[in-house]
């Protein structure tokens, strides 16, 4: 399998007040095409910084990160953004849905800023497929957690991305719905073949990724 | 915790309405600024207008000129009654005309129409002349053919002490320069004028009409004599004399005072629209704070916070908030009275102090309160909808306007305090009622109006564009602030255009130039022999000069239908002046071309025994006068019953002959009378100078000095209404910017997740542009029909000068007010359209 996503010696800083703080130390990491791969490690190890460098959210202060054999990191926010929407879905803990939309209509937004010609049509075909039929007109406050979180998955795989990143994306769900959502996750990266990159507290699910990486201090173990 | 209905639950809450408000002060910015700014000019208007009527009631025995002033207009009084009234009090004679005053000796001498004051050596009974040099006023008692000039006179025609002037056929020295006198009046305002001995008066020959005579004699009592028994004592001695007035300190500067009292009116109501938008401002700003807080208001209500406790924390804040800002802002206005009397002092002779009022305090302090309440009520019972439920389902809510049937009362109740106080307060009150229900009705229209743009783009839903998809669901959406915003916007470019409107229609007149159809000289004081000298005079300098002259009489109206007009047309009528003196009237055999008929018909020839009246159909509107009613007219001591059969229209600021009443030839050619005329020149060889060689008594008023007077006054009403507007505009900007600013911090959490999906920092700013041009492309058409509605009132009812339609003016307003609010848009919303993902994600 051939590399999807290169990281070289990234570092990530902070400065708070006189503080300077070092999230990420020298991370270097090949991800490749098709690999779920867990991140796990205590809180403020740097699982969600390391995975906001790599969606493109944030900035390293050095290091390259090289995704499809493009240097992102050299690239500007726009031309990242570009990048984003065609090839990398992202799961949240706090689902960051649109909360004035409905679930078609969140899910819809990703097709149609990819120019779809049915953006809702298939919305609905993804909502179904996770089973969400009976709510495709209801707002996210008329949702429960784990039907949130299915939202914004169908939202992130939508376009099918190469890459999905999730970071928690069963932190805030109850056992059942965990593993509802942990299987519709690894049930579709099998399906379609995207590479997945999870951060988890959850040992249960770091150990359904392939690969398990630890990140201690800012730094792989 | 129970409700605050104890003093340590309510120490407990001022505590913390202490500590947030010390924490918080930097996010409620724009409400301390538009607070400030709105209370600041509220302040400074009630301040300057306290000043000033303080200085006038302090000094009204000064202005009047004495404790009573017998005004006999242009008759000479009657020295019989007047030597009873010196036998108890003392008595000054002043005697004003107006005549040429001419510049000698010189190469190209100029001539100027000036007001003269003969007075005696008693004036002033109160106050003092401030002149120079030292002996100058003492010297004009004693010495004949002296004169003083005023600032303005010497430095028009550019005369220097010890200086030959003529008036008439007589030569005078200016022996000095007068800077002010005690007496105010329009023409010691603004004017030439210049003042002299009695004995002045024996030495210039005058004509009734055109000298504008007026017989003028000021009392003062003696110290030890009670002042209302002296008031009835001559009252009893002038009871049965037909030709004078009496007037009282209280009716001193009545012209001044009205003047004050409609521009602070005028001002009063544009600080209150300041206020009024300023509030909806705050109510933008308050909801967005409270929003930002909405998390903390969650777990305050986890902990045990009532709803109402914590309602009243927020009301607290306002409250201290008010206080202080009151307190700043009604101290800053004291430091602009100083700018206020240089002003006045420069141009009435006035000085104001500032003067501390409690009640002004008090007033300004309630009426922010009012306003503050009104407008933060829909916004702090938005913590009704927040749920510390809300902390469990991690569901990000944003608070909208709530309005329960209590909080809609309680808003009435406040709104109409504020309405009552504003308009039982005011000169006028129907205007003010009326710019209130004037005010309400375009806040319906454009809430209606929010309405059917979404009605209307609910309907555009299926756009295939995506941004302009995203656009129209952010206008459309259940809960949307489109209301709210297209009602702030609607109102701040509506008061922006209204202002701008007034501003470019002052700048047209002041910068207007002369009629064409307007002479470029009036002449007053042409005698009945006179007509032939003085039309040849005019030829021999300008033979192709076009001469109009015609004859003139005096005449005041003495009844209506048998009874006197003062009994039932009160002084604040607009055409009050028509029976407040003797007015001049005319004949002509034609209906003057600049004068239509708009009702009756003109000279019946059938009855040319009897008087037919034409009126000026604006004075017949305001007395509620009908064709067929009888005027009894006093014509040189005659009373004359005469039937107004038609009404003109007549525009005076044409600049050519007008006159309210014309009367049928027939009757009237028979009245001893004197002439008025105008001449258009097709040269400049008139010369004024030659011409009162030729007639020395004849005035002459230049049209183009006439124009530049009134344009120096209204430079000066100019100034001071681009400064209140430009205040306005401050605040209207930001009112209009704090919409936008809810709007985009509402939309901050939207914009974050369409980065996190990949649409550019372009699509996002693109989509919100999208938002503004539709509701902006709605809002201006609206607000330009109000604005040309508004400002047209305003020009011509309050100004009362020439409202003019300009396309190209509103165009360049709308445009330009467009551009500045969207440049205010990406300034106060650039953070919101590109928010930094990391931080907001990590909760930071």
């Amino acid at each position: 399998m051939s590399t999807l996503l290169r990281l070289k010696k990234i570092n990530l800083k902070y400065q708070t007040g006189k503080d300077n703080i070092r999230v990420l130390n020298n991370i270097d990491l090949n991800i490749r095409k098709k690999e779920t791969v867990s991140v796990v490690g205590e809180s403020g190890s740097g699982k969600t910084s390391l995975i906001m460098l790599v969606g493109g959210l944030e900035k390293p202060t050095s290091g390259k990160i090289i995704f499809q054999n493009q240097e992102i990191t050299s690239l500007n926010e726009d031309e990242v953004s570009e990048i984003r929407k065609k090839n990398i879905g992202i799961v949240f803990q706090s689902f960051y849905l649109i909360p004035n939309y409905t679930a078609v209509e969140n899910v819809a937004l990703t097709l149609e800023l990819n120019n779809f010609k049915n953006p809702e049509k298939e919305a609905k075909i993804l909502l179904d497929r996770f089973g969400l039929k009976h709510r495709f007109n209801n707002l996210p406050s008329q949702l429960s957690g784990g039907e949130q979180q299915r939202v914004a998955i169908a939202r992130a795989i939508a376009m099918k991305p190469e890459l999905i990143l999730a970071d928690e994306p069963t932190g805030n769900l109850d056992t059942e719905n965990s593993t509802l959502i942990s299987n519709i996750l690894f049930k579709y990266v099998k399906e379609e073949g995207s590479s997945l990159i999870m951060v988890t507290h959850d040992p249960k699910l770091a150990d359904k990724a392939k690969r398990k990486i630890k990140i201690k201090d800012g730094k792989i173990k | 915790m129970e409700k605050s209905n104890n003093s340590s639950e309510f120490n407990l809450i001022l505590k913390y309405a202490l500590k947030d408000l010390s924490r918080n002060y930097n996010k409620i910015s724009s409400i301390i600024i538009t607070l400030f700014i709105s209370l600041f000019i509220l302040s400074a208007i009630f301040t300057i207008e306290d000043s000033l009527k303080k200085e006038l009631n302090d000094n009204a025995k000064a202005l009047l000129g004495g404790d009573l002033e017998i005004d006999y207009n242009r008759n000479q009084g009657n020295l019989d009654l007047l030597n009873q009234v010196k036998e108890f009090a003392t008595v000054s004679q002043m005697i004003e005309f107006s005549t040429m005053l001419s510049t000698t000796g010189r190469e190209k001498n100029k001539s100027l129409f000036t007001r003269i004051k003969t007075v005696d050596e008693k004036y002033p009974l109160y106050g003092e002349v401030d002149y120079e040099p030292n002996d100058a006023y003492e010297r004009m008692q004693r010495e004949p053919n002296t004169i003083l000039i005023n600032d303005s006179l010497s430095k028009t025609l550019n005369i220097k002490i010890n200086e030959q002037v003529k008036v008439q056929d007589q030569n005078f020295t200016v022996i000095g320069i007068i800077k002010s006198v005690p007496d105010v009046s329009g023409f010691v305002a603004f004017g030439d004028w210049a003042l002299a001995g009695k004995q002045t008066l024996d030495i210039l020959k005058f004509n009734g009409i055109g000298s504008f005579l007026n017989y003028e004699y000021k009392v003062k009592f003696n110290s030890d004599d009670d002042p209302e028994q002296v008031e009835r004592k001559i009252e009893n001695i002038f009871k049965n004399d037909q030709k004078v007035k009496l007037r009282y300190p209280e009716n001193s500067a009545s012209g001044i005072k009205r003047i004050i009292n409609n521009f602070s009116q005028f001002l009063s109501l544009v600080s209150i629209s300041a206020m009024l938008i300023a509030g909806i401002g705050i109510a933008n700003t308050l909801l967005s704070f409270i929003n930002q807080n909405n998390m903390s208001i969650a777990v305050r209500k986890a902990v045990g916070f009532y709803s109402g406790n914590i309602k009243i924390l927020y009301y607290l804040q306002l409250f201290i908030l008010l206080f202080v800002i009151t307190v700043i802002s009604y101290g800053s206005s004291f430091l602009i009275v100083p700018i206020a009397d240089k002003y006045l002092s420069d141009g009435l002779g006035l000085n104001v102090y500032p003067v501390f009022s409690f009640l002004n305090f008090l007033k300004i302090f309630l009426v922010g309160l009012l306003v503050l309440v009104i407008f933060s009520i829909p916004t702090i019972s938005s913590i009704n909808q927040v749920k510390a439920s809300n902390l469990f389902r991690n569901v990000f809510q944003n608070l909208q306007f709530y309005y329960s049937k209590k909080s809609v009362a309680v808003s009435f109740i406040f709104l109409s305090t504020l309405i009552l106080l504003f308009t039982i307060g005011s000169e006028q009150p129907t205007y003010s009622l009326g710019y209130f229900v004037a005010f309400f009705a375009c806040l319906i229209v454009f809430f209606l109006l929010s309405k059917l743009i979404i009605f209307f783009l609910k309907k555009f839903k299926s756009s295939s564009i995506v941004l302009v998809k995203i656009s129209i669901k952010n206008i459309t959406q259940t809960k949307s602030i489109t209301p709210i915003t297209v009602m702030s916007l609607g109102l701040g470019f509506t008061l922006l255009l209204t202002l701008a409107l007034v501003g470019t229609n002052f700048q047209r007149e002041i910068a207007k130039s002369i009629p064409d159809i307007a002479p470029d000289y009036f002449f007053v004081g042409i005698q009945k022999g006179e007509r032939e000298k003085f039309e040849q005079g005019i030829l021999s300098m300008d033979k192709d000069a076009n001469i109009e002259i015609v004859p003139m009489v005096s005449s005041g109206i003495v009844k209506i239908n048998g009874v006197d007009p003062n009994t039932f047309i009160k002084p604040d009528n607009d055409s009050y002046w028509v029976i407040g003196s003797e007015r001049r009237s005319s004949w002509v055999e034609d209906i003057p071309k600049d004068n239509p008929i708009v009702m009756g018909e003109w000279w019946d020839l059938s009855k040319p025994n009897q008087l037919q009246i034409s009126l000026d159909a604006k004075v017949a509107k305001d007395f509620n006068i009908q064709l067929g009613d009888i005027f009894t007219l006093n014509i040189y001591g005659r009373e004359i019953d005469g039937e107004v059969i038609n009404f003109r229209e007549v525009d005076y600021r044409d600049l050519s002959i007008n006159f309210v009443m014309l009367f049928n030839p027939q009757f009237a050619k028979e009245i001893p009378h004197e002439y008025l005329a105008t001449a258009k020149f097709n040269s400049d060889k008139f010369d004024e100078t030659e011409m009162l060689e030729v007639m020395p008594s004849l005035s002459m008023i230049k049209i183009a000095d006439y124009l530049l007077k009134v344009t120096a006054v209204l430079n000066k009403v100019f100034i001071a209404v681009t400064l209140i507007s430009a205040v306005t505009i401050i605040i209207g900007l930001i009112v209009i910017s704090s919409a936008i600013m809810v709007q985009g911090k509402i939309k901050e959490y939207q914009n974050l997740v369409f980065k996190i999906l990949g649409f550019s920092k372009k699509q996002i700013i693109f989509s919100s542009l999208i938002e503004f041009i539709i509701i902006f492309m709605s809002v201006i058409l609206i607000a330009t029909f109000f604005a040309v509605v508004g400002s047209k009132f305003i020009i011509e009812n309050i100004f009362e000068l020439v409202w003019q339609f300009d396309f190209k003016v509103l165009i360049y307003l709308g445009f330009s007010i467009g551009l500045i609010t969207l440049i205010l848009i990406l300034i106060t919303n650039l953070k919101y359209l590109n928010p930094k993902i990391y931080p907001l994600i990590r909760n930071q």
